[in-house]
């Protein structure tokens, strides 16, 4: 018997822009979804180790601050802003529809079986969140950069 | 050594997620009760810190933060791929993660509460 290989694609199978282009909307939200926790939960540990340098006094933590006071940094932190964003509108979607709401009736499968639970609702609640996540980070820029 | 069942831990991980948004909110905010620069000098910090009230908002973020963020690197290795040992590793691994991190963060909220710095 042949051994079943396709769910084993890992990090290629993430990343293939074709999943995106066949499976639509739904499959950039799962992908980024995943970016974003990763992302996150890097710069968290990044955070607890920055702020860490309070303890070496005033001189160890500007010094650690100035790394965010530049335009890179800046820009570091709306990316992060942007990520935050993301993920938490795209959760509060995500445990919505694990509670049962928005995911349509079910009916008899016919063809072309379109599923119910992947409907307009869903794609315009992606939709709202990176429009969410894009003006979260237009604010945090004009903050940083005021 | 209890084990917990996948639906128990998902409810944890949307528990923290929903105790982490609002805690985030209120730490954001913090920050925007000033300037946002001058509310990051040396001196404003250290008070924050020494305010019992939000160091405690600071631990319990920690903790949130720390058990939702690993247990979705824990999801997202398993998504990857499955095997007994790995799936042991993997789970293990985050959790080891988890309590190095929380005891880290735990060390500069507690040290800098109490005045030594």
């Amino acid at each position: 018997m042949a051994k079943e290989t396709g769910a084993r694609e890992g990090l290629k199978g993430w990343l293939n822009p074709g999943k995106i282009g066949k499976f639509g909307i739904e499959r950039l939200a799962w992908l980024l979804m995943r970016l974003t926790g990763l992302g996150l939960l890097a710069y968290f540990i990044g955070h607890i180790y920055e702020t860490s340098h309070i303890l070496d006094g005033k001189a160890v933590w500007d010094k650690s601050l100035e790394m965010t006071q530049t335009t890179e940094g800046h820009l570091f932190l709306a990316l992060v802003i942007g990520m935050c964003v993301f993920h938490t509108g795209n959760g509060i979607r995500l445990m919505v529809a694990q509670m049962g709401y928005g995911l349509g009736k079910a009916e008899r499968p016919d063809y072309p079986y379109k599923p119910q639970s992947i409907n307009m609702k869903g794609k315009a609640c992606i939709y709202a969140t990176l429009g969410m996540a894009a003006l979260a980070m237009w604010y945090g820029m004009a903050v940083m950069f005021a | 050594m209890m084990i917990l069942r996948e639906s128990i831990i998902m409810k944890i991980h949307y528990g923290t997620a929903i105790g982490a948004l609002f805690l985030t909110v209120i730490h954001i905010m913090m920050r925007m009760t000033q300037d946002f620069h001058e509310s990051l000098e040396y001196e404003n910090v250290i008070a924050n810190y020494e305010s019992v009230g939000y160091a405690l908002l600071l631990e319990l973020l920690l903790i949130l933060i720390s058990v939702h963020g690993f247990n979705g690197l824990r999801v997202i290795l398993l998504e990857m791929n499955q095997g007994p040992i790995y799936e042991k590793v993997v789970t293990y691994g985050c959790l080891a993660g988890m309590a190095a991190l929380i005891a880290y963060g735990s060390r500069t909220i507690i040290m800098t509460n109490m005045g030594m710095v």
